[in-house]
C-alpha cells in the first residue's frame, strides 16, 4: 500500500510544482508536469492502478483550470495508455530515451488537445497558431525535467508492483519485468 | 468470458474512462454549479496549493516592489507628464459630469444606479497554460450564481463559471471560451473581445472601414447576456487593418493585470437569457400576419414563467469602473456563455435613457 501512496504522493508534489512553475515561468516555456506524470503511469507494463492515477491526475487538472471538464483527464489517460504501448518497443528505461519520448510525445499532445477540443468542445478550441507557437518550448522543458524523474518513477512503481499495493487491479503483465 | 474481459480490461478501461471525458467535454452546458466530485478536489487540493503559491507570490511582490526598480526614475518623469495631462482631462470631465446631473434631474430620469456586488478573494489561478481562469472565495452561499459578472476597479475580469458554497470559478475575458460584446468609446464601433489564451485579447467583428486606434478605450455594451453596459475591457493595442475582407483584427490588453489579481467584486445581478417564448413574442409583433402553427399557437399562449426567488440582499457598492452613459450603439451582437444555447434572434433592444 505505501508503494501505492507515494505514487499518490509524487502525483499531488507534481501539480503543486505545475501551480509553481505556472507562476513562474512564461507561457511559451512551462513544462508539463502533469503529462510526466500520466507518461510515468505507464512505464513498467502500467498496471490498471497506473492508468487511474494518470485519469485522476488529469482530473484534478481539469478541475483546477478553466479547461471544458474532462480535457486533460482524457490527455493524461492517452498518454499513459501510450507509453504502456510503446515502452519496451522504445526502451524507456534510461534517461535519454525517456525524455526524448516525452519531448515528442509533448509535441504530440499539443496535437491531441487541439483534436480533442475541435472535436468535443468546439467553443473552447484554441488557435492552431497559438498550439504550434507554444509547444517547441513547452515540450523541450517538460522532456528536461522528465529525464531526473525516471529513476524515481521506477522505483516507485516496482515498490508499488512488490507490494501488491492495489492487488485487485494489478496487471499480471507487468510483473517480473525488469 | 470473464477470461476475454480480463485479458481486455485494461483497453476496455482505457475506453470506458476516455468516453466519459469525452462525454464530459461534448456535453458541457452554460456555467452552472460544480458536482461532488470537483468540489471534493477543490476542497482537498486549494489549502495545499496555497500553502506552497502564497510565499511565492508574495517573494515575487517582493522582488517587483524593492528590487526590479530599474528604470523608476523615468517612469516617474513620464508618469507626471501623464498626470497633468489627466488633471486637465479629468477637470473637463468633471464639467461634463455636472452637466450631466443638471440633465438628469431636469428630465427626471433614474438616480445613479448602485449594484449589489459580493467582494472576493482570489485564492487560485489557473493550472494550465492554455486556459485562463482563477478561483475565489467567495460561492453559493454568499448569493453567487454561475454566469455572473465579476469585475474589479479597474475593469471587467470574467464571469463566473461553477460556483461551491464556498469558492467559485471565474472564467477571465483573456480565455478562448470567452466573448464579450464591447464597443470603443471614441467612435462607438461594436465589435466582440474574444480571449486567446494569452495575456492580451482580440476584437473581432469589427467593420473594416470603423476608425479604430491604438489606446482606444473599450467598453462593454450592455447588449450581451452577462455583463452591464459601460465597464472598462481594455485598451486597443494594435490593429491590423488587412487588405481584404469586411472585418479587421484588433489586439486588445485588458485593463485588469490578470497575473496580479488579488480582490475582485462579483456583481450579483444575474440577466436572463431571453427564452423562446419572447422570442416568438417579438416575432409576433414584427410580422402580425405571419400564419402561425396550433402547436406555436398553444405555446405563445402559456402563461409566462414566475420569476426566479429573491436573492438574500447582500450590501450595495457604487459600480467601478464605469464609463459615462453612452449611446446605445445600433444592433446587438450577444455576448456568448461557453456552451450556453445561443438565441436565434437578436436581443432585444435597451431602453434608451
Amino acid at each position: 500500500m505505501s508503494g501505492l501512496l507515494r505514487l499518490v504522493g509524487v502525483g499531488l508534489a507534481l501539480l503543486l510544482a505545475q501551480a509553481l512553475v505556472h507562476l513562474m515561468l512564461p507561457v511559451a516555456v512551462q513544462p508539463d508536469l502533469v503529462l510526466v506524470y500520466a507518461l510515468a503511469m505507464g512505464l513498467r507494463g502500467g498496471g490498471l492502478q497506473g492508468l487511474l492515477l494518470a485519469f485522476g491526475a488529469g482530473f484534478i487538472e481539469d478541475v483546477l483550470s478553466g479547461s471544458p471538464p474532462g480535457l486533460f483527464a482524457l490527455l493524461c489517460g492517452t498518454a499513459c495508455a501510450a507509453t504502456r504501448l510503446l515502452d519496451r518497443a522504445l526502451y524507456l528505461r534510461a534517461a535519454a530515451p525517456w525524455a526524448t519520448y516525452v519531448g515528442v510525445y509533448a509535441l504530440a499532445n499539443f496535437a491531441l488537445c487541439g483534436l480533442a477540443l475541435k472535436s468535443f468542445a468546439p467553443a473552447a478550441a484554441l488557435p492552431w497558431e497559438l498550439l504550434v507557437v507554444r509547444a517547441p518550448g513547452s515540450a523541450v522543458l517538460t522532456a528536461l525535467c522528465a529525464a531526473p524523474l525516471l529513476g524515481l518513477f521506477r522505483r516507485l512503481l516496482v515498490e508499488a508492483d512488490r507490494d501488491g499495493s492495489w492487488p485487485v487491479l494489478a496487471t499480471q503483465s507487468s510483473r517480473g519485468r525488469p | 468470458m470473464s477470461e476475454l474481459l480480463r485479458r481486455f480490461r485494461y483497453g476496455l478501461s482505457y475506453f470506458a474512462l476516455a468516453s466519459l471525458c469525452a462525454l464530459a467535454m461534448a456535453s458541457q452546458h452554460a456555467p452552472r454549479e460544480l458536482g461532488f466530485a470537483p468540489r471534493l478536489v477543490l476542497n482537498l487540493t486549494l489549502p495545499l496549493e496555497r500553502m506552497v503559491t502564497v510565499p511565492v507570490s508574495e517573494l515575487r511582490g517582493v522582488w517587483g516592489d524593492y528590487v526590479a526598480l530599474v528604470g523608476v526614475r523615468e517612469e516617474n518623469e513620464r508618469l507626471r507628464g501623464s498626470l497633468a495631462r489627466a488633471e486637465e482631462e479629468n477637470h473637463q470631465y468633471r464639467e461634463a459630469i455636472l452637466s450631466s446631473e443638471r440633465f438628469q434631474k431636469l428630465s427626471g430620469f433614474r438616480a445613479q444606479r448602485e449594484i449589489p456586488m459580493v467582494p472576493a478573494n482570489v485564492i487560485h489561478q489557473d493550472l494550465s497554460a492554455w486556459f485562463q481562469s482563477l478561483i475565489i472565495d467567495q460561492g453559493a452561499a454568499a448569493g453567487i450564481r454561475p454566469g455572473m459578472p465579476v469585475i474589479t476597479d479597474s475593469g471587467v475580469v470574467g464571469l463566473v463559471s461553477g460556483t461551491t458554497p464556498g469558492a467559485s470559478k471565474v472564467l477571465l475575458i483573456v480565455d478562448p471560451q470567452s466573448r464579450v460584446d464591447a464597443y470603443v468609446e471614441r467612435t462607438r464601433a461594436r465589435g466582440t473581445v474574444r480571449g486567446n489564451s494569452g495575456h492580451e485579447a482580440d476584437f473581432e467583428y469589427v467593420l473594416r472601414q470603423e476608425n479604430i486606434e491604438e489606446g482606444d478605450l473599450l467598453l462593454t455594451s450592455g447588449l450581451g447576456t452577462v455583463y452591464p453596459k459601460g465597464l472598462v475591457v481594455g485598451r486597443v493595442a494594435s490593429v491590423d487593418r488587412k487588405t481584404s475582407g469586411l472585418f479587421l483584427s484588433a489586439r486588445i490588453a485588458p485593463a485588469v493585470d490578470f497575473t496580479r489579481l488579488e480582490e475582485v467584486f462579483v456583481i450579483l445581478e444575474q440577466r436572463q437569457i431571453p427564452d423562446e417564448e419572447a422570442f416568438s413574442a417579438a416575432d409576433e409583433g414584427l410580422w402580425p400576419s405571419a400564419p402561425k402553427k396550433p402547436s406555436e399557437a398553444t405555446a405563445s399562449a402559456a402563461p409566462p414563467k414566475p420569476a426566479p426567488a429573491a436573492k438574500p440582499k447582500p450590501k450595495t457598492v457604487p459600480a467601478p469602473a464605469a464609463a459615462p452613459p453612452a449611446p446605445t450603439p445600433p444592433e446587438a451582437l450577444p455576448e456568448v456563455i461557453p456552451g450556453a444555447p445561443q438565441p436565434a434572434a437578436p436581443a432585444p433592444e435597451e431602453p434608451q435613457e
